[in-house]
């Protein structure tokens, strides 16, 4: 019994020794996106969390994907229950909810303390939220047209389609029913039509070029002639079978890779979403500029930290935040995710030289944003996903209902007037 | 010292030992509730719990005078006539086809519970993929067969909304029905039949006089399940039509999470559900009266 005493007696202090050797519990940053596991911009991410971890000893970064469709809902829950992620990383078009509840925290402070210049920030406007900085901006980008190039060719269509009506007769060329089982197997375009930012964004390339815009100085325009006839072309190619129904952004950049769809007006992040193609295929997939002019362009995700957390933590975040936006991460920035980087003044000779497509991409950005668009509906920043909502409802209704888009057009706007007062 | 053995206080002993599971009850069911109708009852976009705002009607205003509601309304009503309706057909033919004897019942059995055990996100996705307007093999097999020659827009045709919703609920709702109208066929005395026998009823009079009299209590409480099932029942709906096409499969649950998480309007959002669990109660007190009078 002595014996054993003896041995647990040893055993405890050797246990108590070695605990207190062991050094202070590692400090846990969380941070969710749906961008995790994202060919570029994923891969981007975890450079930015390595380099991170590395200039701050004992630090660690806990990144967590969150599916998109979810993504919304889950962070209001997150900050609704006290519990926000120490970084805060949300579309452009959602943070304004959560800046207008207090939840994050105004960045002024910290970029006067450390002299941050922001002059020239791509989109850095859209997160001044009621003369505050609620974030800094991490993309502003223009879309861009990816086509199958034999999709095309073999349906005699041998130049990009530049306007709408050779995108229109491209689309109608090259929508086919391959195998003759009487099923449409390959589609003209891909446009998004389940709901969503993403819908709301494709439809947007038409209204656009018709020279029209969802607000004009802060209020709701649905019923402009722009308007009007941007629905009019969603209608045509929806009607036509030109485009797969019911199948969202998603769906459409998986096509693009089968080689079963012809066309599709997306980001730049398209192009790194069609490497993963068979090789056969992947020959063929090309990138061109917008047929539309302008195109469609905007802000498209900030980075910002939680009034909730302690100071202490707030400073990490700060640190993370600016490890994220300094020059030599921007740098990566562009080359991981094949876009201009939203910092000025950036050397893109190199990503220029290995990216055949890098040019055509600041170009775009350039074009979209020389017109100031921006896929956010200016004044409906706090209603947006009502705004998507509407819109998808009464675009269904022209639809099913085989309504004018003037009757749509003027079903959204008394909608929209309804909720946004 | 309270002496609980004394005929005095031997109540109060019993009310002692049952106060933890009451107490733990309050916390789980009442507490959400009054949470609930408190955050109904705030014209606040997102709630917090314990931040002081003023009462107001405004939410419960803007319910009743809203289209979305009563449309909500009327498509819940028309799916739980519809769902519970033919579940409990088909419920109540499988029961019955599974307590006849024959030579591979319990593989029959097996195969009408089957949906039932799949978990419901699992299956809608895989009933999702099925239906899908382009790609899917419901359509390419309607094709192929002949019966359609168009593919039909599951998701953006607002009667086949209706019914592909309606149809996957039925699929995966119908074995709980089956499986307790089973286990109240097994209760019936066999007495009762060879009696009826005896006295020459035939087969539809010992289904109608002996069989559904039996099962109405069994009947009754699935009935309430169901109900209560088709009003709360969420992801089925959510991944196949999200509550459309143009609100033609919004039900009430739809609206409540639409209206809270999609539109951060949680004031809203909880008024609904508040109408929502009154609705519940008023039916469920109807149908457990229904049918507990019916076996008397």
């Amino acid at each position: 019994m002595k014996r054993f005493t003896k041995t647990l007696a040893v055993t405890a202090l050797s246990l108590s020794t070695a605990l207190t050797a062991m050094p202070a519990a590692a400090e846990t940053l969380t941070f969710v996106s749906w961008m995790k596991g994202e060919p570029g911009y994923g891969d981007w991410w975890n450079e930015v969390i390595a380099k991170f971890e590395a200039e701050h000893e004992g630090v660690n970064v806990e990144m967590t994907k969150v599916a998109r469709a979810e993504y919304a809902d889950t962070m209001f829950t997150m900050f609704a229950g006290g519990n926000p992620p120490d970084i805060v990383h949300l579309a452009a078009f959602e943070y304004q909810p959560f800046a207008d509840e207090g939840w994050m925290e105004p960045l002024d402070a910290y970029i006067a303390r450390d002299g941050k210049d922001l002059a020239g920030w791509a989109g850095q406007g859209t997160c001044e939220w009621e003369g505050q900085t609620a974030c800094i901006m991490l993309l502003y980008t223009a879309y861009v047209m990816a086509y199958n190039e034999k999709l095309l060719a073999e349906a005699g269509i041998t130049e990009p389609p530049s306007d709408w009506a050779s995108y229109l007769a491209a689309a109608q060329a090259a929508t086919k029913d391959t195998d003759g089982d009487g099923t449409i197997d390959q589609y003209g375009v891909g446009v998004a039509s389940t709901g969503g930012a993403n819908m709301m964004h494709d439809i947007l390339h038409y209204v656009l070029d018709a020279g029209g815009a969802w607000t004009v100085d802060g209020k709701p325009a649905f019923d402009s002639p722009g308007v009007i006839e941007g629905l009019e072309r969603f209608k045509t190619l929806y009607a036509e079978g030109l485009t797969p129904r019911d199948l969202g952004a998603g769906d459409m950049r998986q096509l693009m890779k089968e080689g079963r769809l012809a066309i599709r007006l997306d980001g730049p992040w398209i192009w790194n979403i069609v490497q993963g193609a068979e090789p056969e295929i992947l020959a063929d997939l090309k990138l061109a500029p917008s047929p539309f002019d302008p195109p469609v362009g905007g802000t498209s995700n900030v980075i910002g930290m939680p009034s909730d957390i302690s100071d202490e933590r707030k400073e990490l975040v700060w640190d993370f935040i600016q490890t994220a936006t300094s020059q030599e991460m921007q740098q990566r920035f562009a080359t991981l995710g094949s876009s201009p980087a939203p910092m000025p003044g950036l050397d893109y000779a190199a990503e220029a030289a290995s990216n055949p497509y890098f040019t055509l991409f600041a170009e775009s950005n350039e074009r979209a944003a020389a017109a100031g668009v921006d896929r956010l509906p200016k004044g409906l920043e706090i209603e947006f996903n009502e705004v998507t909502k509407l819109l998808f409802r009464e675009a269904q209704r022209m639809l099913i209902e085989d309504l004018s888009a003037e009757e749509a057009a003027k079903n959204i706007q008394d909608a929209v007037l309804k909720i946004a007062g | 010292m309270i002496d609980f053995s004394s005929p005095r206080h031997r109540s109060k002993f019993g009310y002692l030992l049952l106060a933890p599971a009451v107490l733990l009850m309050a916390l789980i069911i009442i507490y959400p509730i009054l949470l609930s109708v408190d955050i109904s009852m705030k014209d606040v976009r997102i709630a917090r719990i314990g931040k002081a705002e003023p009462w107001t009607l405004k939410n419960y205003a803007w319910l009743f005078g809203s289209e979305e509601f009563w449309n909500a309304i009327w498509v819940t009503a028309k799916m739980v006539l519809m769902v519970g309706g033919t579940a409990l057909v088909i419920g109540l033919a499988t029961a019955i086809l599974v307590n006849q004897r024959f030579k591979g019942r319990s593989l029959a059995r097996l195969f009408v519970a089957l949906p039932w055990a799949v978990p419901e996100v699992v299956a809608t996705v895989i009933w999702a993929w099925m239906l899908d307007s382009s790609f899917g093999v419901i359509n390419w097999a309607l094709l192929k067969s002949g019966i359609i020659s168009e593919g039909i827009q599951f998701a953006s045709n607002a009667t086949a909304s209706f019914y592909s919703v309606c149809f996957v609920m039925i699929w995966k709702g119908y074995p709980l029905v089956s499986i307790m109208l089973l286990a109240g066929l097994q209760s019936i005395p066999q007495e009762q039949y060879q009696a009826a026998e005896v006295d020459g009823a035939g087969v539809w009079q010992r289904f109608f006089y002996i069989t559904i009299p039996n099962l109405m209590p069994v009947i009754g409480v699935t009935m309430v399940i169901t109900t209560l099932w088709v009003f709360r029942d969420f992801a089925i709906i959510h991944v196949l039509t999200q509550g459309g096409p143009i609100g033609a499969t919004t039900t009430l649950s739809i609206l409540t999470f639409e209206q809270s998480f999609s539109f951060f309007r949680m004031g809203q959002g909880a008024a609904v559900g508040v109408v929502t669990m009154i609705i519940c109660a008023v039916i469920s007190r109807a149908l457990v009266s229904r049918f507990a009078n019916s076996v008397h």
